[in-house]
C-alpha cells in the first residue's frame, strides 16, 4: 500500500492537497484538504453592503469577476432591486468573456500537458503535423514550415537546459497515448492560446473600466453608454468588442474543440474513470427575462441525483434546509457543536487549527483535516462544475444544451453514459465553451439593437439610497463560476453588513468527508483510478484537473509509512 | 487597453504591484503601486494594480518592454527586507514568492519561448508567513512601502536593456 501525496504546501502556500491510498495499482481511498484558511467573512462584516463586491473580488484571482456579480446580485436580492436589460446583457457579456477565457487557459495551460507529451512533440515529423492539422479544421496556421520553426525553437528551448513550463511533466510516462504529430499540434496551440487569450479578456476592460478586478454595481453596471460621445463606451468600441467575440469564437471553433475532440479520440479509456459522485448541482446563470427567472437562464437551476438523467429537482438558495455546511473534518466551530449543519445565513466563521504545522507528513484524516467546510445539498454531497451544469440542461431537455453534448457522443461514439468520467468532464467544460460562444455573440447582438433603438439605461437607482431599506433584510446571489455552483449569502441590519458567507465551487468538489462520513466529489472521483508508476501519479493529477482547481500543486510521494520518497513538481 | 498616452517611440514600462490586499502583508506590492502618483511619470510609464489577476496580467505585460514587478515573498528573510532580482526562467524567482501569481511566473517561460518576454526586475518583499484576513499591514512593514515606491520610481527611468524579438505565434 502507498499513500500518494499531492501537496502545493511545501512549494508555497496553496488551496488544495490530496492524499491518496494506492493498492494493487488502484486508488482505493483519498483525501482532499484545503491548507490556506479563507476569512473574508470577517472582513465584511459592519461594512456597507454595496461595497462587499470590490472586497469579494480579491478572494481569488482567478473566478474575480464572477464573485463580484455573485456579490452585487447577492445585496439586490436582499433589498428588492432588479437590473435594467442593458446591465443584465452587459454581465452577461462579462460572464461569457470570463468562462472562454477560462476554459481555454485551463484546457491549454492547466490540463493540456496531462494529456500532450511535449518531449514526443520533438520528434514529429512536421510534414505529417501540417497533414493532421488540416483535416482538424481551417485555421490558417497548419503549413509545414509553421510546425518545423516551432520545433526548431522548442528543441532550443529544451537543449538550454530550462524546460520552463515543460519541466515539471511526467513526460515518455506509459498513460500518454498520443501520436507525436498531435503532441506538437498541441504544443503549438499552447502558446497560440497563450497569445490570443490576452486580447478577449479586453472586453473586461472595456464594460468593466479596468482589468484585473473590474468595476460592478449594485442596481446595474457601472458603464454609460453614448453612441457619439468619446468618452463613453461608443461605436468604435462597440466595434472592437464585436471583433473580440469574432475572434474569440474563431478560435474556440476552430482550435479548441477540434482538439479536444482529437485528444479525447485518444483517450476514450478516460471515459469509464474518474466518475465519483453521481449527483450533481447547478445553480445556473445566463438570465434572459431577469434574476428572478431562473427557467429562462442558459444555463438552468437543477440538481440530479444517482445520474437519474429524467429527473432534475429544483434548488431553493433560501430554503434552509437545502444547503448545509458541515465542520466535521474542518477546522472551524460551530456554536452547536461538531454535528450540525448550518445553512450560509446562519453560517459561522470561527477558526479552530487542531492540524500539525506545515510542512507535515500525513493528515489527520480520522479529526479534522481542512479549511475548507463540507456543503450538502439536502444533505446529499454534489459535483457541481461544467459537467453538472451540461447534465442540468441536458436532462430538463434544453435543446441548445441537447444538441452539441449528442454531436460530439456522436462522433466519440460513445453512450451518454461516458459523461461520467474524468473524459466527460474535460469534455463538458469544452461543450460549454462552444454554447457560450454562441451565447455572447446573440447578447452582444440584443445590446446593440437596445443601444440603436435609443435605449440606453444601463442603472436602476430606486433603491441606491440605504434609507429606503428595510430595517433588516437577507439575500442570496446563485452564479456559476467556470469551476462551477458560486453562491453568496448576505444578512444586513441597519444598513450594514451582519453576516455574509460565501460557498464557493471548490468547497463543494474539494472539500472534507461530512459528518457521516460520506466523500465530497475530488476524494470520490479517485477510488479506482489506475496509478501506473507511484513516482509519477499522472492519473490523480488527470482527473483532480479535470476539475479545474485552482492552482498549480506539487506533487510528493509517501511509503505506507508516510516517509518522503520522492517529490516531483506538477502544474 | 488601460490608456493611450504612450509615444510610438519610447520604451513601456509597466510598474505592476501584486498581491492580495484582503491578506495584510501579502498585499504589500499593491500598496506600493497605490503609494505612487502615476502622473508624475513620463507617459511611457504604467502603474498598475494587478491584485490577484494571475493570468489576467499576461495581457499587461506582454504588451510592455519593461515590467517592475512589485511582490512579497516569504523567504525567511527579516520582514522588510527589499530584494531587487532580474528573474528570467520561472525557476530564478524567490520560490516561496506567494501563492497568487504561481500561474503567472510559470507561464512567462512560454514567453521565453515565443520570443516576447518582456524585461522583468521584481521587488521582493520579505513578509513573516501568511497572514490573517486583514486590510493593513503590519506596523513592520508599512514604512517599507514608501522605501519600495521610492526604488521603483528610480528603476522606472531606465530604461530596458533587451530588444524583444517579434513572436512566432502573433
Amino acid at each position: 500500500m502507498t499513500r500518494i501525496v499531492v501537496d502545493p504546501v511545501t512549494r508555497i502556500e496553496g488551496h488544495l492537497r490530496i492524499e491518496a491510498v494506492v493498492e494493487g495499482g488502484k486508488i482505493t481511498d483519498a483525501f482532499s484538504a484545503g491548507t490556506m484558511v479563507r476569512g473574508i467573512e470577517k472582513i465584511l462584516k459592519g461594512r456597507d453592503p454595496r461595497d462587499a463586491w470590490a472586497f469579494v473580488e480579491r478572494v481569488c484571482g482567478v473566478c474575480t469577476t464572477v464573485h463580484a456579480l455573485a456579490s452585487v446580485r447577492t445585496v439586490e436580492d436582499a433589498i428588492g432591486i432588479s437590473v435594467p436589460k442593458n446591465a443584465e446583457l452587459v454581465r452577461n457579456l462579462m460572464f461569457c468573456t470570463q468562462f472562454i477565457q477560462d476554459h481555454v487557459i485551463h484546457f491549454y495551460h492547466l490540463h493540456a500537458l496531462d494529456w500532450v507529451d511535449v518531449v514526443s512533440a520533438l520528434s514529429a515529423d512536421p510534414e505529417e503535423t501540417s497533414k493532421i492539422a488540416r483535416t482538424l479544421s481551417n485555421w490558417p496556421k497548419t503549413s509545414p514550415g509553421y510546425f518545423s520553426d516551432l520545433q526548431k525553437r522548442l528543441k532550443a528551448f529544451v537543449d538550454s537546459g530550462q524546460l520552463g513550463i515543460f519541466a515539471n511533466g511526467y513526460w515518455g510516462h506509459p498513460a500518454f497515448k498520443l501520436p507525436k504529430e498531435v503532441n506538437l499540434i498541441g504544443v503549438a496551440h499552447y502558446l497560440e492560446a497563450l497569445e490570443w487569450q490576452k486580447e478577449v479578456v479586453k472586453i473586461h476592460t472595456i464594460f468593466g473600466g479596468k482589468n484585473p478586478h473590474p468595476n460592478y454595481l449594485v442596481g446595474g453596471v457601472p458603464c454609460s453608454f453614448n453612441l457619439e460621445e468619446v468618452n463613453a463606451i461608443n461605436t468604435e468600441k462597440l466595434n472592437f468588442v464585436a471583433k473580440l467575440i469574432n475572434d474569440a469564437v474563431d478560435f474556440v471553433e476552430k482550435v479548441y474543440i477540434p482538439d479536444l475532440m482529437a485528444i479525447a479520440g485518444f483517450y476514450k479509456d478516460w471515459a469509464a474513470i474518474g466518475g465519483g459522485l453521481s449527483n450533481y448541482l447547478a445553480y445556473g446563470d445566463l438570465p434572459t427575462k431577469g434574476y428572478a427567472y431562473p427557467e429562462y437562464f442558459k444555463f438552468q437551476r437543477g440538481a440530479i441525483l444517482d445520474r437519474d438523467l429524467t429527473r432534475v429537482y429544483d434548488v431553493n438558495g433560501k430554503d434552509e434546509n437545502e444547503i448545509k455546511e458541515y465542520i466535521a473534518h474542518s477546522w472551524y466551530k460551530y456554536e452547536g457543536g461538531d454535528t450540525v449543519g448550518l445553512h450560509p445565513w446562519k453560517g459561522e466563521t470561527e477558526f479552530n487549527f487542531t492540524g500539525p504545522q506545515p510542512p507535515y507528513e500525513q493528515l489527520n484524516v480520522e479529526g479534522k483535516y481542512s479549511w475548507l467546510k463540507t456543503p450538502r445539498w439536502k444533505d446529499n454531497p454534489m459535483e457541481v462544475g461544467p459537467l453538472a451544469r451540461l447534465l442540468v440542461g441536458y436532462g430538463k431537455g434544453n435543446a441548445e444544451i441537447k444538441e452539441v453534448v449528442d454531436e460530439a457522443l456522436k462522433k466519440l461514439d460513445v453512450p451518454v453514459t461516458a459523461l461520467f468520467s474524468t473524459l466527460g468532464r474535460t469534455a463538458a467544460r469544452g461543450l460549454e465553451t462552444r454554447l457560450i460562444a454562441r451565447w455572447i455573440q446573440e447578447f452582444f447582438k440584443e445590446l446593440q439593437d437596445n443601444l440603436k433603438s435609443g435605449e440606453m439605461k444601463t442603472h436602476n437607482g430606486e433603491k441606491w439610497d440605504p434609507s429606503t431599506w428595510p430595517a433588516e433584510c437577507e439575500g442570496v446571489g446563485l452564479s456559476e463560476a467556470p469551476r462551477g455552483a458560486l453562491a453568496h449569502w448576505i444578512k444586513i441590519k441597519d444598513k450594514k453588513i451582519e453576516n455574509y458567507q460565501l460557498v464557493v465551487p471548490s468547497t463543494w468538489n474539494a472539500s472534507p468527508r461530512d459528518v457521516n462520513g460520506k466523500r465530497s466529489a475530488y476524494e470520490e472521483a479517485l477510488i479506482g483510478t489506475p496509478v501506473a508508476k507511484e513516482g509519477e501519479p499522472l492519473e490523480i493529477i488527470r482527473t483532480i484537473h479535470s476539475f479545474d482547481p485552482c492552482l498549480a500543486c506539487a506533487v510528493h510521494l509517501y511509503d505506507p509509512d508516510g516517509k518522503h520518497i520522492h517529490q516531483v513538481t506538477v502544474n | 487597453m488601460r490608456k493611450t498616452k504612450t509615444s510610438i517611440d519610447s520604451p513601456r514600462i509597466l510598474i505592476l504591484g501584486i498581491g492580495n490586499v484582503l491578506m495584510g502583508d501579502e498585499g504589500v506590492g499593491v500598496h506600493v503601486v497605490n503609494a505612487l502618483d502615476e502622473a508624475a511619470f513620463p507617459p511611457n510609464v504604467e502603474c498598475l494594480d494587478g491584485g490577484v489577476g494571475s493570468f489576467l496580467l499576461l495581457e499587461p505585460m506582454q504588451s510592455v518592454d519593461k515590467v517592475i514587478l512589485i511582490d512579497a515573498t516569504i523567504d525567511g528573510q527579516e520582514p522588510g527586507s527589499v530584494r531587487r532580482l532580474t528573474p528570467k526562467f520561472s525557476t530564478d524567482y524567490p520560490n516561496t514568492l506567494t501563492a497568487h501569481d504561481i500561474g503567472l511566473k510559470d507561464l512567462l517561460d512560454a514567453f521565453y519561448l515565443m520570443g516576447t518576454a518582456p524585461e522583468v526586475v521584481l521587488y521582493a518583499v520579505s513578509i513573516s508567513g501568511l497572514q490573517d484576513m486583514v486590510m493593513d499591514l503590519s506596523p513592520v512593514l508599512r514604512p517599507v512601502v514608501s522605501k519600495v515606491a521610492k526604488m521603483v520610481t528610480a528603476e522606472a527611468a531606465i530604461p530596458p536593456v533587451t530588444v524583444r524579438s517579434s513572436p512566432i505565434c502573433a
